[in-house]
């Protein structure tokens, strides 16, 4: 229940900010607010109350966590990772040519 | 086991791992390197069909491979039927030919340029041949994020605008399908297409519900069907005509593979008619098509106006394999065989028009025309294809669609199909009037080359004429793309196919 | 009329959370999942991988072309990003920071180098991996530019220097799955040779060494994308 709490408050709360914020580069951070509220999400949701999914011999230990959340939020945070700095990039070029961040000197992002 | 599939995917992805290596020493080399890793991609789907033949005339064909030897629950399998084989076909063609347009067409950063497009064609292919939901969305980021560079390759203001939408947009429908991953493997403990496909229909129905939902917006949003549908007519327009027909033509496609292999496969079709949500995509698409020619037709620019226009086609066809019969699904693939090739046909000759004149706009391809004659009637052919006129493929398309939503007797979707052809044919014999209009002042120095970046010729002008060949020839034999089609329909609506497929021996 | 737009966001996204909420508390806490792979790794991954890290055993073992697809995603973010900021001449952006700050930082670095290839190098056995020491590896870069200048890291490592170790390592990585296929018939199978017993650090057959392509190319490619970044910007601030 409060994992759902603050997975919805936090996603929206990036959401809210890339609707409203009136700075590209918010509007990145925004991105990844949402993702950041996602993995912590699925790590809480598939918490087993277990220990870390690392051994210390080769005997099988029991209640372990989950791994493959873990493994799947690594390459989600790398996917989320090369999307901003690619974002940022964008960013830099088009300050190159309007000297502004300002989404709505573009037409704004949702208008055309 | 045939380890031919892993090829599909490796082969272009080590040429882009390659390509940066070699331009250290040659540009030659490199040239040399393009050019043979594209033929050799092709020539291994030529090889995939060639060997398995029979297989493949009796629709029975089917590969599997397991990466690592994992049995599939536990790791990642890729697999190749009917369905992936048409829509790998589509796009190894298409590639091939996109790339050696850009031989002819891109003049800069050429080393950049390829392996982007390489990476395209690697993702492009792990999508269609993945069987793991979680692989299919790092497919998926990886040809967002290839494909992102490219729409802002021209370097202007209106491309970096246009790549940041893209960027925005696509990330947003990436996180939304993340978390339909998510859900589904908490709900389900797996990540296997066949794993998942077999125990979701015992899930209860909240869990179904949320799962479609969130999966359902994200392609939508990745597609552009009509609430998402504003940020794609400026990417699809802004960049290079190579890369406009390779979003609009190949990309976009690759979405629909997806919505398709989720939707009809994994999930199933019946817990969309269950939810009843099968109408309401029918009626989205369908409003999304109609907004689509509506757009095209109050539009001004040539590029914008095709991008439009395939918003309008997208949603026919979403809306027509929504319909989910044989005849439906059958009428879908073969509008999503006649698009493509007619889309990239357009941008292409697009492209080569577009270097005489000095903006897209309407007003400036008066007598554009006369530049190349045959190139601008490849252009009015393919033209009339798209708003459905007898011997091209569009028409057949267009026939087949129309019988599908007879068929199933919903009147308003071939209302409004009809409708949009009405209105294609005024936004499209505008630009043929202006192309072919004589103009009264001045000589050719009008037509001068704006970008210098345009310096083979020749190679740009057949291949935009050998696309719009290939648009009237396979109208002319459609039925021969018959068979093919039909297995491809076949693995659609019998998803125990694939799971017995996959998860039996 | 500001004002009113921020509020009615508010109110749309406070039913919305609402909606999701109501959907998500439906789902039950905890599942115990019939045929899970969470059993079937949970049990039998330091058998079957030799790995005691089991994130590691899924990264680079279960689903290792998981991992191949996400290292191509920086490999394409940093093609992407090179393409749009790519320039000819290097500006000197700055003389780096004082004499102390150097000298402590040339006794550090080497440090710093064997931290990150620790990290690299235990993967399978302890926390880490390729991303996390590929992460500091590409950290040493970016701080070199700032402590002694953007003029000295890109003499000692040029661009080309860092495309090389970035190929390489990606190039690494395939060459270790199509040796898989030759070795065992799949492609990115776990290559069984070289193994002592697990918990050791040459165990777990071909782990360290895709952990060992990651890393370099994780590194090159962020120090890449750093020194695009930072070209572009400093360039502005010396128009000014």
């Amino acid at each position: 229940m409060i994992n759902h709490i603050v997975f919805i408050f936090i996603f929206l709360l990036g959401f809210y900010a890339i609707l409203v914020k009136k700075s590209l580069i918010k509007m990145v951070i925004g991105l990844n607010i949402m993702e950041g509220a996602i993995f912590y999400w699925f790590i809480a949701i598939t918490d087993r109350g277990g220990i870390i999914p690392i051994v210390q011999s080769t005997q099988v230990a029991f209640n372990l966590n989950d791994p493959i959340p873990q493994a799947l939020i690594l390459t989600g945070i790398v996917i989320g990772a090369s999307t901003s700095a690619f974002l940022l990039t964008l960013i830099i070029e088009l300050n190159k040519f309007t000297d502004s961040t300002n989404p709505d000197q573009l037409g704004g992002i949702i208008e055309d | 086991m045939n380890n031919i599939l892993i090829y599909l995917v490796i082969v272009p992805l080590a040429t882009a791992f390659l390509i940066p290596f070699v331009d250290i020493f040659s540009n030659k080399a490199r040239k040399i390197l393009v050019g043979f890793s594209a033929l050799l991609e092709f020539s291994i789907g030529i090889y995939i069909i060639i060997s398995n033949y029979g297989e493949i005339t009796e629709h029975t064909f089917f590969l599997k491979y397991y990466l690592g030897n994992w049995i599939p629950p536990i790791g990642i399998t890729l697999s190749m039927d009917m369905l992936s084989l048409f829509f790998s076909t589509l796009i190894s063609v298409s590639l091939l030919f996109i790339i050696t347009y850009s031989i002819g067409f891109i003049g800069h950063h050429e080393g950049k340029y390829y392996v982007l497009l390489f990476l395209i064609w690697a993702a492009m292919h792990g999508i269609v041949l993945t069987g793991d939901i979680f692989n299919l969305d790092v497919f998926l980021e990886l040809m967002l994020i290839t494909s992102a560079p490219l729409v802002a390759f021209k370097r202007n203001r209106n491309g970096t605008e246009a790549a940041i939408k893209y960027m925005f947009f696509g990330a947003i429908g990436g996180l939304f399908i993340f978390i339909g991953v998510i859900l589904v493997y908490f709900n389900l403990g797996t990540l296997n297409f066949a794993d998942i496909a077999q125990s979701f229909s015992l899930l209860p129905l909240f869990s179904k519900k949320m799962i479609i939902i969130f999966f359902l917006i994200g392609i939508f949003i990745k597609l552009g069907i009509f609430p998402f549908h504003f940020w794609l007519s400026k990417a699809h327009s802004a960049c290079p005509s190579s890369i406009s027909a390779l979003l609009s033509g190949v990309i976009v496609k690759v979405y629909i593979y997806v919505f398709i292999r989720l939707f009809f496969n994994v999930f199933g079709f019946d817990i969309l008619r269950e939810t009843g949500l099968d109408i309401i995509i029918i009626v989205i698409a369908l409003t999304s098509s109609i907004l689509g020619h509506v757009l095209a037709l109050s539009e001004n620019d040539i590029k914008r106006m095709l991008a439009y226009s395939t918003v309008a086609n997208l949603g026919i066809i979403v809306a027509v394999l929504t319909l989910n019969t044989k005849l439906a699904i059958l009428a879908g693939l073969l509008h999503v065989m006649a698009h493509l090739l007619m889309k990239v046909s357009l941008f292409t000759a697009t492209g080569y028009l577009l270097q005489f004149t000095p903006s897209h706009k309407l007003q400036d391809l008066k007598g554009v025309a006369y530049k190349n004659i045959i190139l601008f009637a490849g252009f009015t052919l393919t033209a009339a294809g798209m708003i459905g006129l007898p011997p091209m493929i569009g028409f057949a398309s267009k026939w087949h669609i129309l019988q599908a939503f007879l068929d199933r007797s919903f009147h308003w979707g071939s209302i409004i199909v009809i409708l949009g052809t009405i209105i294609a044919f005024f936004y499209y014999i505008k630009y043929i009037i202006y192309g072919f209009k004589t103009i009264s002042i001045g000589p050719p120095e009008r037509f001068r080359l704006i970008l210098s970046v345009f310096y083979r010729e020749r190679v740009v002008t057949n291949i935009a004429i050998l696309f719009a060949i290939a648009v009237v020839v396979v109208g002319v034999f459609f039925k021969l793309s018959y068979g093919p089609i039909e297995g491809a329909a076949n693995a659609v609506m019998n998803p125990s196919i694939y799971i017995e497929s996959i998860l039996g021996g | 009329m500001s004002r009113i737009k921020h509020i009615s966001i508010v109110i749309i996204l406070a039913f919305l959370g609402l909606i999701m909420l109501l959907d998500l508390n439906k789902i039950p806490n905890q599942f115990e999942y019939a045929n899970s792979i969470y059993h079937h790794i949970t049990n039998n991954a330091v058998g079957e991988t030799g790995s005691l890290n089991f994130v590691t055993a899924i990264l680079y073992d279960y689903r290792a072309y998981d991992s191949m697809g996400e290292s191509t995603i920086i490999f394409g973010a940093v093609s992407g990003i090179v393409l749009l900021l790519s320039r000819k001449t290097l500006p000197v952006s700055s003389h780096g920071l004082s004499f102390i700050v150097k000298r402590t930082y040339g006794m550090l670095t080497p440090f710093i180098f064997l931290f990150s290839v620790y990290i690299i190098a235990h993967g399978h056995l302890s926390p880490g991996g390729g991303f996390q020491g590929g992460v500091i590896l590409g950290a040493i870069s970016i701080i070199f530019s700032i402590v002694y200048g953007s003029e000295f890291d890109y003499k000692r490592y040029t661009p080309t220097t860092k495309t090389l170790l970035e190929t390489s390592g990606a190039l690494l990585f395939i060459g270790i799955g199509l040796i898989g296929i030759i070795y065992s018939g799949s492609f990115l199978s776990n290559l069984n040779i070289l193994n002592s017993e697990p918990g050791s650090l040459l165990s777990a057959g071909s782990i360290p060494f895709i952990n060992l392509g990651i890393g370099f190319k994780i590194g090159a490619g962020l120090a890449i994308i750093f020194y695009s970044m930072i070209q572009k910007t400093f360039k502005e601030e010396a128009s000014l």
